[in-house]
């Protein structure tokens, strides 16, 4: 049910962070490959930062700001949200 | 509550000054907002600690303008003046309590070091640098390797920071010294250069490259203490010769496939730059204190050759233009004294939001500061300029030694570069107002007794934007009811809802702005400024109202949102500064004007 749930979120969680990515990065959203580094786009490590809150006000959920550093990539922060949002539910399934 | 007296300066303390004195029980009822934290209220006795310090015009007393315009001189480092600071127990203020210190309150520290910089910044800087040293282990290190650092340095370990390299300065990612993992610990390999107390330091902190690829996870923290290596791996670079601090153990340190043991690891692996940033957010707070004893040291001098120096059948102070420069210099101090006085009381009370204040404090204090100090030293004229008469040159020496303070520990620039990184979340918490009020409220209230630091809690980014800035309109509300209600003039209270239509606009035009990462446009470093004035005219702001007990001195808040506006306003807008001269009359006659921040250090 959960996995249900996620599913329909990730492909517009995807294209949301390619936009904002984009926004910060003044580039296309098409040019913004997912499983490149953010890095790669001019993005430095403080200022990249700036996502995780942007991050938290559109999924409504705490981030440790530095979720950039460790999963650098728009694959990777999607990996890391769904597991995430995955093991709180979980939890509370067993609770 | 302060401890008996103690008997004259120049006789020992059996106990040093700098020991804990817990007050009475009614300063440690917490308000109601922080009563599940622990509360402290313990205070350092900062007269009697200035008092031992000595008269500085006495050329034996322990801090004298005497002798440290001999070590300048000789390029010497202060090591009698040091040792006499180490004697009266300040290095217990580098350390935290739980780890063995005194240091309770940030604003004690701030407040004990503007005291040693008024009268020598180089010892200032040279001793204080142990609280940078130690910083990044407060706030990561391993309980017993924090209480182990805390017991050095309160025996008198100077412990250094490096962090800069010969061939980067702010670019910590650049960093190539490196440390590769072997059994039992490190190799370390690499040079860090430009390091205060890289020589004398028993201890040093190092940033080091821990993945070949580095990256915002490729670098460490070790503390290695040199009294452990083996000789023949380290080196210390030559001193470095400096235009000020000239007797400053300024060096550099290398590493020659250096073992070091695992335990000298401080957090984890990988860790490094984000408790580097965290502690800078300490350290760039303190630092401000420099700023103001230079500034205090140089106000003085100006003030009294103006008052003393006779020119065409007048005293220099009754010429029309030195007296509204005074009163400007003054009102200047204290914008930038409320600004580092509410930045050490935020890392009590706003710690979230340190990443925007200290970045805010670095920027605008030490400008300030240099600012001041060419006014003074115009003033001061041809006095300003010689090494040996007046005071013993004491002018050009803290005019040379002040020049570092917006350099190093993140310069005027990158501190605004900080800043900018945080635009994003500035313009979008601003209309929404999503910071916590109680935090700003509580460090503006000055008699309000600060909840102990919970350093856990900062952050890389302020993520509810600043609480300052966007309670500036319910302030400056505040303000016009008390002008209403008779209270306050309404004059003032225009003044107030001036500011705060500029921060309004300010923010409109940071939402507007387009997002700049690596390479910020120019355009972007002026919006930072004047984010910084709104937020020191903010801050004056609430600690007038926030301090009404100690009376309804309007001048000095006048005065202060004055300076600010004059650099807010459009060119086109001239500023009556009248009110200056009035400010300066006030203080040349005696009376008790200034922000309450002043208590305890003038
Ligand atoms: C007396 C003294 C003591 C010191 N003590 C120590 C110490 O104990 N430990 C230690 O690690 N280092 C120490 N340093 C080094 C010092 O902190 C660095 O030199 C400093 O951080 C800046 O480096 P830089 O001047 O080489 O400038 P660079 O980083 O090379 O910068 C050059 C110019 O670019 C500007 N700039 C840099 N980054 C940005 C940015 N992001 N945006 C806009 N402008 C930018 C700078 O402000 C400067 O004007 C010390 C230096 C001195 C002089």
């Amino acid at each position: 049910m959960h996995g249900s749930e996620l599913a329909p979120m990730e492909p517009s969680l995807r294209s949301w962070l390619r936009e904002r990515v984009a926004h910060y990065a003044r580039r296309e959203p098409a040019d913004i490959d997912p499983s490149v580094s953010l890095t790669n786009y001019g993005l430095d490590s403080v200022y990249a930062l700036s996502l995780c809150g942007d991050l938290e006000d559109h999924l409504g959920v705490v981030l440790e700001p530095t979720v950039v550093w460790d999963h650098p990539t728009i694959e990777a922060l999607i990996a890391h949200v769904e597991e995430m949002l995955g093991g709180s539910s979980r939890r509370m399934d067993a609770g | 509550m302060t401890p008996p007296a103690r008997p004259a300066a120049s006789v020992e303390p059996a106990v040093p000054v700098m020991s804990v004195v817990p007050t009475g029980p009614a300063a440690s009822t917490a308000p109601a907002a922080h009563s599940a934290r622990v509360v402290i209220a313990m205070t350092v006795d900062l007269a009697e600690f200035d008092r031992a310090l000595g008269d500085p015009f006495d050329p034996a007393a322990p801090l004298s303008f005497a002798r440290s315009a001999e070590s300048d001189r000789r390029e010497e480092f202060p090591a009698e003046m040091c040792q006499e600071l180490d004697r009266l127990g300040m290095p217990r203020l580098y350390v935290p309590v739980e780890h063995g210190g005194a240091l309770a309150r940030y604003d004690e520290l701030l407040a004990a070091l503007r005291l040693v910089a008024r009268r020598d910044l180089t010892v200032a800087i040279g001793h204080g640098k142990t609280f940078l040293g130690g910083a990044c282990v407060w706030l990561a290190g391993r309980p017993e390797q924090a209480r182990a650092l805390g017991a050095d340095i309160v025996a008198g370990a100077p412990v250094a920071w490096g962090l800069t390299e010969r061939g980067h300065g702010s670019d910590l990612l650049a960093g190539t010294m490196a440390a590769t993992t072997e059994a039992g610990g490190y190799r370390v390999q690499g040079e860090k250069w430009l390091i205060n107390n890289a020589t004398r330091g028993d201890l040093i902190c190092l940033l080091v490259r821990t993945r070949p690829e580095g990256g915002p996870r490729g670098f460490s923290l070790l503390l290695v203490d040199k009294r452990r290596l083996p000789r023949d791996r380290y080196r210390h670079l030559p001193k470095v010769l400096t235009h000020g601090i000239r007797g400053a153990d300024i060096s550099g340190f290398g590493m020659d496939d250096c073992p070091v043991p695992a335990d000298a690891l401080v957090g984890v692996e990988g860790g490094g730059l984000e408790t580097v940033l965290k502690a800078l957010q300490l350290t760039r707070t303190v630092c401000t204190a420099l700023s103001l004893g230079a500034a205090d040291q140089a106000l003085r001098l100006a003030v009294e050759h103006a008052a003393r120096r006779g020119l065409y059948g007048r005293t220099l102070v009754d010429l029309p233009h030195v007296r509204r420069t005074l009163g400007r210099a003054y009102a200047s101090l204290f914008t930038a004294e409320i600004v580092s006085v509410f930045a050490a009381r935020a890392l009590h009370t706003a710690p979230e939001e340190t990443s925007v204040i200290s970045a805010v404090a670095k920027a605008y204090v030490p400008s300030r500061a240099d600012e001041l100090i060419m006014t003074c030293g115009e003033l001061l004229g041809v006095r300003g300029f010689l090494t040996e008469y007046h005071e013993h040159g004491a002018f050009q020496k803290l005019d040379r030694d002040h020049r570092v303070v917006g350099i190093f520990d993140g310069s005027t620039f990158v501190s605004r570069h900080a800043l900018i990184n945080q635009f994003p979340l500035l313009a979008r918490c601003h209309p929404a107002a999503t910071a916590d009020p109680a935090g700003v409220e509580h460090a503006a209230d000055l008699t309000a007794p600060l909840p102990a630091p919970e350093l856990d809690r900062l952050s890389l980014m302020a993520q509810g934007g600043c609480g300052l800035t966007q309670g500036l309109v319910s302030a400056a509300r505040d303000l016009r009811a008390l002008a209403v209600a008779g209270h306050a003039s309404a004059w003032l209270a225009g003044l107030a809802e001036e500011l705060s239509a500029h921060c309004d606009l300010l923010h409109e035009e940071l939402a507007q702005f387009p997002p700049s990462s690596q390479f910020a446009p120019p355009e972007a470093f002026a919006l930072a400024r004047r984010f910084e004035l709104c937020f020191a005219g903010a801050a004056a702001l609430r600690v007038w109202l926030h301090n009404l007990r100690s009376g309804h001195d309007e001048l000095w808040l006048e005065a202060c949102l004055v300076h600010i506006l004059r650099s807010l306003r459009p060119a086109e807008m001239p500023t009556d500064e009248e009110v200056f001269d009035r400010l300066f009359d006030a203080l040349r006659s005696g009376a008790s004007v200034g922000p309450p921040t002043t208590k305890g250090v003038r």
